[in-house]
Formats: structure tokens, sequence, C-alpha cells
């Protein structure tokens, strides 16, 4: 369902791309919000490649771990002060958009139709851009996805740590 | 194992405490002395103007948690302990800030390293920002007086692995290196101090100052944000707060304070913010600039052996080998300590993701990580940043000066030059391009040659300071040296705002002494 929302999105007139992010990041044309208004398809298919390697190897136990991460970043997108989130809704919103994806990836593909190292790609070419916008996005995402992912005891074991068990009486 | 929980039982035997959250109707409130701010500031003035028998509301804007929700989990004690849930950046994102935001400030969240101001920073301040009465020799007393009520002393213990590298690499190259002090009474030496000390050992201003104040009558009213003051020639007449739900989001009932006095201690960000929104008289043009944040760097180490930098007191060995070499004003100085290693932290305050992150991650047990806090303010080239007002609050511009980068270009030298000096396999500067390094050779040419740039290079803060700076020339300061407004009879602050620069040390103690000493003469003028 939400594939095919992406494909049969409208296209956008392109002069706003000139006119730059501000302009055209309220724009919200490719996801049907009421399907997914806490854009966990979006992070679906990024807390992977973020995440490769420090995820478990067993798939039930990979896909479990995800699901974790996804409802944390939901939570922690939640808590966020009010400026932080309207930025952040203004990146993700990009990226659910064609025009968006098409000014921070330069390709309106959307996220999920692309492999593996074509994220890695677009994780690395933000990560390394001289735009600011680009690295603040790449490093935005990162840390989300990170404390989302870490937030949880249950990923913890490839670090060999646990946290002391003396007050069992505090879960 | 069952904790008592002081708060828990303070309030059951009849603390006056409101949870502006939790009121049905605005209210207004009448004292004394109102005080905005109940960290390390609010907290000591709190206390100490009590006991003159003064009555006292304290207004804090985050919540009131105890040891009971103090669970030694990064998930639950940084959205409820700190500001933006540890997640507060600079405008322009290049540096992180901790700094907390509940009942206890930053004293709840803090490692404990408790520091007399250096006397390089006094002897600038009077001679070059006009604070008077504040030489070392007169703050001793206030200090001694702290040390002993929050039971700060010299940890006897070893030191954790983490500190003990350092303590190392030191001895091994001849550094001067210092055992901390610390504000706890009866540790646990378990390494949470950053999450909210679970077993109250941690002598925040949450488990003396606050409940001393409480038990002798004082009120606290928490989760009420300070929005303005309202004032009126020269006199203050009341303050302004806005109840907020636990997510801080605004809630439509408003609380009014008036006082006789009334004190800003809401911190070096909150404090310039509320007076901005207040529109206080400023006309040499002060509030909010030269914010300090002995802005830091990080260097990761690989041992051989387990580090378990989570355990243990986490700061208990710091090296002052380069922290005024220059002199107060010549090229920045740096303060080395370590830092705990806990799993949000480690993963968000270094770079990379997928496969590198997951080798790192992998080590996290033989992780040793250094810090350099970077001492701002002095050098001509680092006047901080500042506090600015938006649309939702307020942002902080702090730029990263040419000054900076050469410090921790020097920094990046020293901490990879000590942590190779304590027996480390592999070094990684925290800086995007910067591969595990193998030998001190091979990291002084690498780190000579590396690039250094904001957004590239990990900088973070524990240490907000300045924005409202004290001394007696009204050119170059808010309030006077005893913290007293120069524009409002009845208005002081009292927190680490009043820094005219940083301090090149920690600043708990600073902000506790000072405050004793400023509080006192207050209650003496109050009680008169």
């Amino acid at each position: 369902m939400e594939r095919r929302t992406f494909i049969t999105t409208a296209l956008a007139g392109t002069a706003c791309i000139a006119l730059g992010v501000n302009y055209c990041s309220s724009d919200y044309i490719a996801v049907n919000k009421g399907l997914d208004d806490k854009h966990r398809l979006l992070f679906s298919v990024l807390v992977p490649v973020f995440l490769d390697g420090a995820l478990p190897d067993v798939a039930t136990l990979k896909r479990d771990a995800i699901n974790r991460t996804l409802d944390a970043i939901e939570h922690t997108i939640s808590i966020l002060p009010q400026d932080s989130q309207a930025e952040l809704e203004q990146l993700l919103g990009m990226l659910e958009g064609r025009l968006g994806l098409l000014i921070l990836t330069g390709s309106v593909t959307p996220l999920m139709m692309r492999n593996q190292s074509e994220l890695i790609d677009m994780l690395q070419s933000w990560r390394t851009s001289y735009l600011d916008m680009m690295v603040t996005a790449y490093q935005g995402l990162r840390e989300l996805v990170m404390a989302s992912y870490y937030s949880s005891p249950e990923h913890w074991s490839r670090l060999h740590y646990a946290k002391p068990s003396f007050l069992e009486d505090r879960p | 194992m069952a904790i008592e929980d002081p708060i828990v039982t303070g309030l059951d035997s009849g603390w006056a405490h409101i949870n502006a959250a939790q009121l049905s109707e605005s209210q207004t409130l009448e004292a004394d002395v109102v005080i905005v701010g109940s960290g390390a500031g609010g907290g000591v003035a709190a206390e100490i103007l009590t006991q003159a028998g003064l009555s006292v509301i304290i207004v804090e804007g985050g919540p009131l948690k105890s040891s009971s929700n103090f669970n030694m989990e990064e998930r639950r004690a940084y959205p409820d302990l700190y500001q933006q849930a540890a997640g507060m950046k600079t405008a322009d994102k290049a540096i992180g800030i901790f700094q907390g935001r509940a009942v206890g400030g930053s004293t709840t969240v803090n490692w404990t390293t408790s520091i007399r101001t250096p006397e390089p920073a006094l002897e600038y301040w009077s001679q070059s920002k006009s604070v008077e009465g504040l030489s070392r020799a007169e703050l001793d007393p206030w200090f001694e007086k702290m040390e002993q009520r929050l039971n700060i002393s010299k940890w006897a213990y070893e030191p954790n692995r983490n500190n003990q590298a350092l303590k190392q690499g030191c001895e091994q190259l001849g550094w001067q290196h210092t055992v901390i002090k610390r504000n706890v009474k009866g540790c646990w030496n378990t390494g949470y101090c950053g999450m909210g000390c679970p077993v109250n050992a941690k002598q925040s201003m949450l488990v003396t100052t606050i409940p001393a104040a409480l038990e002798a009558g004082a009120t606290l009213v928490s989760q009420a944000k300070v929005m303005k003051l309202e004032h009126h020639n020269d006199k203050v007449f009341a303050v302004k707060a806005q109840a907020v739900d636990d997510n801080m989001k605004p809630l439509a009932i408003e609380v009014m304070f008036k006082a006789k006095h009334y004190i800003l201690a809401a911190g070096a960000i909150h404090t310039p913010t509320i007076m901005l929104r207040s529109k206080l008289p400023d006309p040499h043009e002060i509030i909010g600039k030269r914010t300090f944040l002995h802005p830091t760097l990080l260097s990761g180490a690989v041992f051989s052996d387990p580090i378990n930098g989570h355990s243990g007191a986490p700061q208990s060995i710091y090296s002052d080998e380069f922290v005024w070499q220059n002199g107060a004003d010549g090229e920045l100085g740096y303060k080395l300590e370590v830092p705990p290693i806990h799993p949000i932290l480690i993963a968000s305050k270094t770079i990379g993701y997928g496969k590198s992150h997951a080798e790192l991650m992998e080590k996290f047990n033989q992780l040793q990580v250094t810090i350099a806090l970077v001492r701002d303010g002095y050098h001509e080239n680092s006047q901080g940043g500042q506090v600015k007002l938006t649309e939702n609050g307020f942002a902080l511009d702090y730029p990263l000066t040419d000054a900076f980068w050469r410090a921790a270009r020097r920094a990046f030298a020293s901490m990879a030059e000590l942590q190779f000096a304590a027996g480390a396999q592999q070094v990684l500067p925290i800086s995007e391009g910067m591969p595990y390094l193998s030998s001190w050779n091979e990291a002084k040419k690498a780190i000579n040659e590396m690039e250094l740039a904001p957004l590239k290079t990990v900088v973070a803060s524990a240490h907000v300071m300045g924005g409202c700076p004290f001394g007696e020339d009204p050119k170059v300061s808010m309030v006077n040296s005893f913290g007293e407004s120069h524009y409002f009879e009845n208005l002081s602050v009292m927190d680490g705002s009043i820094f005219p620069t940083s301090l090149g040390a920690n600043p708990q103690l600073s902000i506790y002494g000072i405050t004793a000493r400023n509080a006192t003469r207050l209650a003496e003028k109050l009680t008169a």
C-alpha cells in the first residue's frame, strides 16, 4: 500500500527546487500521512543501514530489534522540543516526498526502492557534503537512530554490557 | 534492594510541593523571596534564606524526580532529567550541550567533580572584569563551608580503570594530575551519577539543600516554567510562570509569584532567556552575550584489558597540565578528564554508521575515553556565544573560532600522547576522517594534518556559564559582585550565568561557594 502511494505520487512543479528547502519542505506529497504519520516506513529503510553489523544476525531477532527501534524513534520524536520536532518533521517530510528526495539525494526514487549500497552512498554523500544542511540532516538522523537503538537493554548484548542488578525494584 | 527515597519520605511528612502540571486553575503565590531555579545556585540560596527565617518559594521548570525514579537507564534519565532530553545543541548544531532540567538542576545529573574556582580565573575577573571581593583568600571560607555541607572530599578509593588510564598517562609523561574531590556520602561506586544517583549518595541539591529548605517551610513549585519578570522602574513586582506537562509542553495554567526579593538561578541559558523575554533594561547590550561552554573534544582509545568505563566513580582524576600553560588570555588551554561510558552517550558522541560503528561498539568495554575541556572566554579570539530569543524559545549561537581549533589540535595530540603512554593499543580522535591510530608517532603526524571543523569534529559541553556577568562596572556587567542587579533593587542572580569567563574547572563548587557568600549577604540585608 505504502509503496503504491510512493509510486503514484503526482509530480509537483520543478520551479520550487530553485527556491530551496524551506519553500518545499511543507509539502507532503508522497506518503499518505493517514497511513504513516510516524515515519515508520522511512525509518524501517534507514535503521538497517545505520545499524548494519550492530543489529542481531538472526532474522527474527533482527526484526524484533528494528521494531523496538522504530517504537523508540517514535517516542524520541514525541518528546523533542517544538523547534527540533519541527526541523525533524521538515526533513522527514522531504525524504518522503519526490521533490525533497530530489533536493536531498539527487533522485526521485523512493528510499524504500533503493538497495543497500545506494542508501549507503546517500548517507555518505550527506556525511561528506560541503553543505551544512546535508551534514546536519545526516547527523540528526544518525543520532536519532543510534540513541533510539541503544535505549533498549535488549540491544546491549553485543556490547557485553548490562546495568547493575542491585536495584531490582526499579525496572 | 530497597533504598529509602528521602524525597518521598519528606513529601509524606508534609513538605510543601506543588506540581504546577496538576493545578486545575491559575494561582498566585507569595513569599519573602522567590527563587527561579533549583540547581547549584537556587538550592544553596534556598537553604541559606530559609535558615535566616525568610519565607521562600523555589520555582523549577523541570519535574521533581528522585531516587525511586532513577533506574540507571539513559532512556529514562535523559528525557526526565536533562534539557531537551540531552539533545540540546548550539544553533548550528556543532556543539551538543548536556544541562540538567529537574529539581536539583544539573547537580542531579553531574559527575560530582568539585573544584574551587582556579586562582587565575579570579585574578582575571578582578583585573579585567571589575569583580571585587572575590580573591581566593576571601572565597576559601565559603568553599570550606560548602565542602562541609556537601561532604566534598578527595575520592579515597582506587580510580576506575578509565580514570586510571588518565593517571598512568600523566605519571608516564610527568604531567600534573590531581585526585578529584567529590560531593558524595556513602558512594556505592557504581558509575551512574549522570542518570540521577540511585542510592542518594551524591550530595546534590536534590537531597541536601532543597530538603533542608522544605523542612524549614519553603515551598517548591515544579513543572512551572518561568516566562517573564514583571517590572516597573527599579522594582520587579512579579514572576509569571506557565505550567508544563511531563514533556515540557505548555499547559493553560499560569502561576504568578510575588515577593520582596527575586533571585534568578535558572542557569546560564535560561536566566538570560528570562531576562530577554522580560525586556529588562540593558543599555550596554550584555544580556545573553559571552556565553561559555568549555567546548570539549573526545579521544577514544582501545586497550587490551577491560576498561568498563560505565562502572565506578565517573571522574576521579584530572590533569591541569595544559589549562593555564599560556597565561589566562594567551592561547586557549584545556583540562583533561574522562567521562563515564554508557551506550547512548558513546553511540551518539562518536561518528560513522554501519560496520565501522558496529566495530567500535563491539569494543565498548575495551574503550577508554579522554576528554579535553577548552577554557573559553579569555583570549581575544574566544568571546563565547550568544543566547537569543526565537519564536518558541531560545537559540545559542556559539561560533567555534580559529583560536578554539588551534587548541583542539593541541588537545587531540595531548590526549593521544597520554593514551599511548597509558598503554593504549589504538587511539581514535573523534573527528570525521580520522582512522584508528597505532602509535604516538603516527598519531602526531595525523593529528597535525587532520581537518578540524564544526560538524566534522565532535564537540560537546556539560558546563554552561556566562550571559549575565557580575562586576562593579555596569558597562561590562549586569549584576554587582554580590549578584545584585545594577538596575533593580530587588533582583539578584545566583547561578553560573554570572561568570564573566569560563572557569577552567568544573563549575559546581564555584557556584556553591559564591552563592553561599552572596545569599548570606542577601539574607542579612533582607532581615536587617
